[in-house]
């Protein structure tokens, strides 16, 4: 689970890693305080979850307290969904770095990455100027270690005074990184002040919410989704991404499912929504249904190829999900797998034409999208 | 002949008394896999299937050495239970927990490779060599799937394998060894590395790949191919081709994010490596005809 920049900072300062002096506001009413806490000139940060913020015009500076009143305004009011703003000192910038740490998969290490050029897309100078960018592998198991932290110091050519601060944010970062279980925890730009200061600009944490501890303290909110059925979606623990095309999936199974929903772009159709509720919500078919029908559609599609997740359990949960539900769309259903004769059975009597071919069943549910006779 | 396992295997069932580990420990043991002893700490003296249950890995391997250990157990206690089968020497270890906090799965993968051993999973549905024996939860008894024969399948999802692999047979072929490397983000062990198995196996004619996007799983069978580490022919699947970049499409590791893992990519580094890519589970069979000519 990706945190807000807000949400990193206070993780980051916590762990003792200096973060301009800043206030959360969230709301208009909320701005003076924050200013009061900031003074001017500020800048004021849109708390969103998608990159570019930069770009996109959710970061604004304000010389005085009227600017920032009514840039905070424009903020909240603009299009993008923001709820909160985060003010922060403006900081007097010598030059800029950047410094993460995430997990090597094939190497089975944490890995620090670092450059002498912060604020930039990592991702953009990785393909563009590959030599500026120093990696360090850690060793979950042993640890973090003072050659690590020369590595990175060494590698970026720092002075002596910046690479005791760098080195001080790097270990503290790895303690971040460790205690929240992270996929990312990402510091970009990481500012080296005039004053010789050195501290965190942007804040990117990326959570283990399979931690319990992680659900504790960040639990699930509507803030981090997009949408509130992706929100409710996500209490029930079922993937669910919402689109604004034609035919709601209900399918099992995140491979058959992601398989399905390019299928129905083969065909020519379009995705309301993707919904996969294999594995342990093989059960869930009326919550699943709930979801699907929270947003317009004009067909659902059910495939599913089970193991565990029985096909005949599948099929009776989906047909008492219609009789509660009473959906006002057709549904196109091609459930397999352990049990499919009973599977096939319990649809029949319940009116539904049991398809056993997913591409079939793909067209069918394209055909009726689009109004074609089926 | 088949990799990984097959019907003379001893294997042990760590959360062999539980619910899941009761219910397939006994159809892996129907199917034909050599179940020597299961583990559940506290119920030592009981048996499942006649099969007799120990407190730890290490007091059953004195009775009843087993070579693979196959774990049934939750997400949480998955590194204890991966862990606990390392020390006491088995370096085959299946586990199909789904959850798995992420840096665990780093250290799991980590003590394999340090240990020379292998670690299958998590989150998946294990692994078939059909007709022979199984680990894992793979309903061996659908048999329009699981078909013995001459064709390795290696595949990041369990569904949609039987899906694809349905195919493989309806081409007229059947399944040597099947492995489901899982849909993690960090899976014990990773598709290349099952590559010299399957190439060193005379019953396997070609392989099948089931992929999805995200990570660099398929790139880096690309680069075995390319290396001649793999020489046999591949025919992939890889499903997420018009998914939307920056969506995480169910599985833990099936995301594309700053422009890397798209199935694009994928597709174009197996084809360069003289790999065939099929864009729908239906060309697979057909593919392999072709391949095989």
């Amino acid at each position: 689970m990706k945190l807000f920049e807000y949400q990193a900072k206070e993780a980051f300062a916590e762990a003792g890693i200096p973060v301009p002096v800043g206030a959360l506001a969230s709301g208009i009413d909320a701005v003076d305080e924050a200013v009061a806490v900031t003074g001017v000139p500020c800048v004021i940060k849109s708390q969103v979850l998608k990159g570019g913020r930069g770009k996109a015009g959710l970061i604004q500076f304000a010389q005085n307290e009227a600017e920032a009143r009514h840039k905070a305004r424009d903020l909240l009011n603009s299009p993008h969904g923001v709820r909160k703003l985060l003010f922060e000192q403006a900081v007097d910038i010598d030059r800029e770095l950047y410094l993460a740490i995430t997990l090597d998969p094939v190497n089975a290490t944490a890995m620090f990455i670092a450059c002498a050029e912060g604020g930039v897309e990592i991702e953009k100078l990785a393909v563009e100027q590959p030599d500026k960018i120093v990696t360090v592998k850690v060793d979950i198991a042993w640890g973090i270690m003072p050659h690590h932290l020369r590595e990175i110091t060494f590698g970026l050519n720092l002075s002596d005074d910046i690479a005791k601060k760098v080195s001080s944010i790097a270990q503290k970062l790895y303690g971040v990184f460790r205690a929240t279980g992270a996929e990312l925890a990402e510091i970009n730009p990481l500012f080296v002040a005039k004053n010789g200061e050195v501290l965190a600009g942007d804040g990117k944490l990326i959570i283990d919410d399979t931690m319990s501890e992680a659900r504790t303290k960040y639990p699930l909110a509507p803030e981090y989704f997009d949408t509130e059925t992706e929100y409710e979606a996500a209490l029930e623990g079922i993937p669910y991404l919402q689109f604004d095309g034609d035919i709601a999936l209900m399918c099992a199974g995140a491979g058959l499912t992601t398989t399905v929903f390019d299928l129905i772009h083969y065909a020519g159709g379009t995705v309301a929504n993707y919904l996969e509720f294999g594995g342990p919500n093989y059960t869930k078919a009326l919550q699943a249904m709930r979801l699907c029908l929270k947003n317009p559609s004009r067909v659902i599609l059910v495939v599913t190829f089970g193991t565990i997740a029985r096909a005949d359990v599948m099929a009776t949960g989906l047909v008492e999900a219609i009789n509660v539900l009473k959906p006002d769309i057709p549904i196109v259903t091609c459930i397999r797998g352990t049990n499919e004769e009973e599977a096939f059975d319990t649809l029949r009597a319940a009116g539904l034409e049991p398809l056993s071919e997913t591409e079939v069943a793909v067209r069918r549910a394209v055909d009726i999208a689009a109004g074609r006779k089926t | 002949m088949s990799i990984f396992i097959d019907a003379g295997t001893t294997v042990e069932v760590q959360g062999a008394t539980g619910k899941e580990g009761s219910y397939w420990l006994k159809h892996m043991k129907e199917m034909g896999t050599k179940v020597v002893f299961g583990v559940t700490p506290g119920k030592e003296g009981q048996d499942v299937e006649g099969v007799p249950v120990f407190h730890s890995v290490q007091r059953g391997m004195t009775r009843h050495p087993a070579e693979l250990a196959m774990l049934f157990v939750p997400p949480r206690f998955t590194k204890d239970a991966v862990f606990e089968a390392l020390d006491a020497g088995i370096r085959k270890i299946v586990t199909i927990a789904e959850g798995i906090p992420l840096h665990e799965s780093i250290q799991i993968r980590k003590a394999a490779i340090s240990c020379g051993a292998m670690v299958i999973g998590g989150n998946t549905s294990g692994i078939i060599s059909p007709a022979k024996a199984m680990a894992g939860c793979i309903p061996y008894w659908i048999e329009r799937v699981y078909k013995n024969g001459d064709i390795g399948v290696m595949t990041r999802s369990g569904s949609l394998t039987n899906e694809v692999t349905a195919e493989v047979v309806k081409g007229g072929f059947g399944v040597s060894t099947l492995i489901g490397v899982g849909g993690d983000s960090v899976p014990g062990t990773r598709f290349a590395e099952l590559l010299p198995l399957y190439e060193n196996d005379p019953e396997t004619k070609a392989v099948v790949i089931i992929g999805e996007l995200g990570g660099s799983m398929e790139e880096e069978v690309a680069e075995a191919m390319e290396a001649k580490l793999f020489t046999k022919p591949l025919v992939a699947f890889i499903g997420g081709r018009t998914a939307p970049e920056g969506k995480r499409m169910g599985h833990a590791g099936a995301i594309v994010s700053g422009g890397k893992g798209s199935v694009k990519g994928k597709v174009a580094a197996l084809e360069k490596a003289g790999g065939l890519t099929a864009a729908k589970p239906s060309q697979v069979g057909g593919l392999l005809k072709q391949a095989l000519k």
